[in-house]
């Protein structure tokens, strides 16, 4: 990891806004409007020491760009765009953007092809109890549930309230 | 005649003067919340206005300040001298005499509410004196039992997780005790829950009163922890003349014993259930010569002496937070000296740091303009755990942890051993205490003490 300064507000912020488009979770669930967690920061600065931070801005540009067309494009063509879905030879960037779903899903870093010198790992302790994939399956991962005993007798809670955007843009 | 009069009377003037301008009552600017000397205990924290365009880590530094804030005016107000009610009284200031009784101190200890047989307890019940111990007792003395703060009677002799006691640098295990306040205790009570037949037809959702901010407070939990300490060291901390209570071991082998000493707080962990903290509100404090910090020893920047640790310790059993071997016996003095250290848990949550030491400063002075010798400037706040994400005294459906900040938060007298920064293994208050049962498997809203039931 380098050691340079903290990204800004409104990079990470911009950041949590992407990935909410890629992974089809509400941004102010990727990025509450308190965060102690911050994985959101967490996973930007780790991604960026993966793949540099050159990679990482054309990525952001290219979201910036797609977000502030007119008229507006939904979050699931946003998504379809960076992760060019309908190319059978996804470019370095496309192949980044996947990488970013994986580390939000299973809170790890799976390298993406490009990235020869890569090493899968788990980026944190916080990253694996909060990977998304156990919030869209309403359930929690081995060894930690945020649950009270007995849950597992209960309908679990909707969709929505474990961050999941349900409506336009969700579900990829 | 009157020349003398008058100037008696104008030294009075300035003498009074001099003296209430020496207590100041609160640190108030504006209309954000402060740490205030006052008896009443707030019902729930205030919060006041964000910085604009504040980032994360400012708007969590803010509203932990707030929370902070909280915490010491409930610290100031369960430490508050009690009238003949229990409850502050006005007329009186903390530490105005250096020490002196407090509040919480008439809460009800649990072992006098999960009474023997599921009897049926009382506010102001006698309390639950052991055989051993009623040689000695006096009308209004406290007894201390508890070698571990986990309230279940199978583990009293270790800490969470049956981790082990505490032992300070004189070779005396540390003590300890838990009490509720009256909104719990009638809720326990309204709803037989003292009892494990009561418990067993109870058929509802566990669900203690909220404290509503400016109104009534919520149910209270206090966690207290003693060491014995002399005579000399009395005007460091609370203290207490109290009987300490060992029961009868078989592993092991000691009788029960019991034998009146002078015990000084070490540690006071407060938990509070408010409606911004439907997961309860956690503050906790300690005392300032408990133990050095993580970078305190790797800078070499220690006092001259620690409650729980030993800067001069060579050889065997200076390996810090480390349990103490078995067997465990309470009733000796022990060779075995604990070597805490209180280890950084707040990397990526500096905010709750530095809101600590803020708050902790602005208390100093409030308390020492009561009285420089007062015993509550030797303790400080280590921080305040709130749910980020919670609803009006309910958790919200998807986060029912209300994702806690700080992520960690740990006592080193109560929470010695777990300190760290690893999900469901370190000390996180809200967490762990959102596994708690009663007797029956029915959650029990964030409180283990259910679990005494008989």
């Amino acid at each position: 990891m380098t050691t340079n300064a903290p990204p800004s507000e409104a990079t990470v912020q911009a950041f949590a806004d992407m990935s909410a488009a890629l992974t089809g979770f509400q941004s102010s669930f990727i990025r509450p409007f308190l965060d102690p967690v911050n994985l959101s920061g967490t996973f930007y600065e780790f991604a960026v020491a993966q793949v540099g931070q050159s990679m990482m801005d054309a990525l952001m540009s290219a979201f910036a760009t797609l977000s502030s067309q007119s008229p507006p494009i939904s979050p699931q063509q946003i998504a379809d765009s960076l992760l060019e879905v309908t190319s059978a030879t996804p470019s370095n960037q496309a192949q980044l953007c996947q990488a970013i779903v994986s580390m939000w899903y299973l809170g790890s870093w799976y390298p993406p092809p490009f990235q020869t010198d890569g090493l899968q790992q788990v980026i944190s302790s916080q990253a694996y109890t909060k990977s998304l994939v156990w919030n869209l399956a309403q359930a929690h991962p081995m060894g930690f549930s945020p649950f009270t005993f007995g849950y597992w007798s209960q309908a679990p809670a909707s969709l929505e309230t474990f961050g999941v955007n349900t409506g336009n843009g969700g579900g990829q | 005649m009157k020349k003398i009069v008058t100037i008696i009377v104008l030294t009075l003037v300035a003498v009074t003067m001099i003296v209430m301008s020496a207590i100041p009552t609160t640190m108030a600017t504006d209309n954000k919340p402060a740490i205030v000397l006052k008896s009443q205990i707030p019902g729930d924290a205030q919060f006041g206005p964000l910085p604009p365009n504040a980032t994360n880590e400012q708007k969590l530094l803010a509203i932990q300040g707030d929370f902070d804030i909280y915490s010491w005016n409930t610290f100031i107000a369960l430490n508050w001298p009690p009238g003949p009610d229990g409850n502050g009284d006005p007329n009186k200031t903390i530490g105005q005499y250096g020490d002196n009784d407090t509040v919480w101190e008439h809460y009800r200890d649990v072992s006098d509410i999960f009474l023997a047989g599921g009897k049926k307890p009382s506010w102001n019940g006698p309390v639950t004196v052991p055989t051993q111990c009623k040689a000695s007792y006096k009308p209004g003395m406290r007894i201390l039992s508890q070698v571990g703060k986990t309230p279940t009677v199978l583990t009293d002799f270790s800490q969470p997780f049956n981790t082990g006691p505490l032992i300070d640098q004189n070779g005396n295990y540390t003590r300890y005790e838990i009490l509720v306040n009256k909104p719990m205790f009638d809720y326990i009570l309204q709803n037989t829950l003292y009892s494990k037949a009561g418990q067993k037809v109870f058929s509802g959702t566990v669900k203690f009163p909220c404290g509503v901010l400016n109104g009534a407070e919520g149910a209270i939990m206090v966690k207290s922890s003693w060491k014995v300490i002399s005579a000399a060291d009395k005007n460091r901390f609370h203290t207490q003349t109290v009987l300490v209570y060992s029961p009868a071991s078989q592993n092991p082998k000691y009788p029960a014993s019991c034998s009146t000493k002078l015990m000084g707080l070490v540690g006071l962990h407060i938990g509070h259930k408010t409606n911004s903290g439907a997961q309860w509100l956690w503050s906790t404090f300690e005392h300032v010569d408990n133990a050095p910090t993580e970078a305190d020893v790797a800078n070499k920047k220690f006092k001259s002496q620690y409650n729980y640790y030993n800067p001069k310790c060579s050889g065997q059993n200076c390996t810090p937070n480390v349990v103490p071997p078995r067997p465990w016996n309470p009733t000796k003095v022990s060779t075995f000296h604990s070597q805490v250290v209180r280890m950084n848990m707040f990397k990526g949550n500096e905010f709750a740091f530095e809101s600590a030491a803020a708050r902790n400063s602005d208390a100093l002075k409030l308390l020492l303009g009561v009285n420089q010798n007062s015993v509550w400037q030797n303790y400080e706040l280590i921080s305040t755990m709130w749910p980020t994400n919670t609803g009006q005294c309910m958790a919200t459906p998807g986060d029912p942890l209300g994702t806690p900040a700080p992520n960690f938060l740990a006592n080193t007298t109560l929470e010695t051993y777990i300190q760290g920064m690893v999900p469901n293994v370190s000390s996180n208050c809200i967490e762990c205490h959102n596994n708690a049962t009663m007797t029956t498997p029915v959650p029990s809203d964030f409180t283990y003490i259910l679990q005494r039931a008989q």
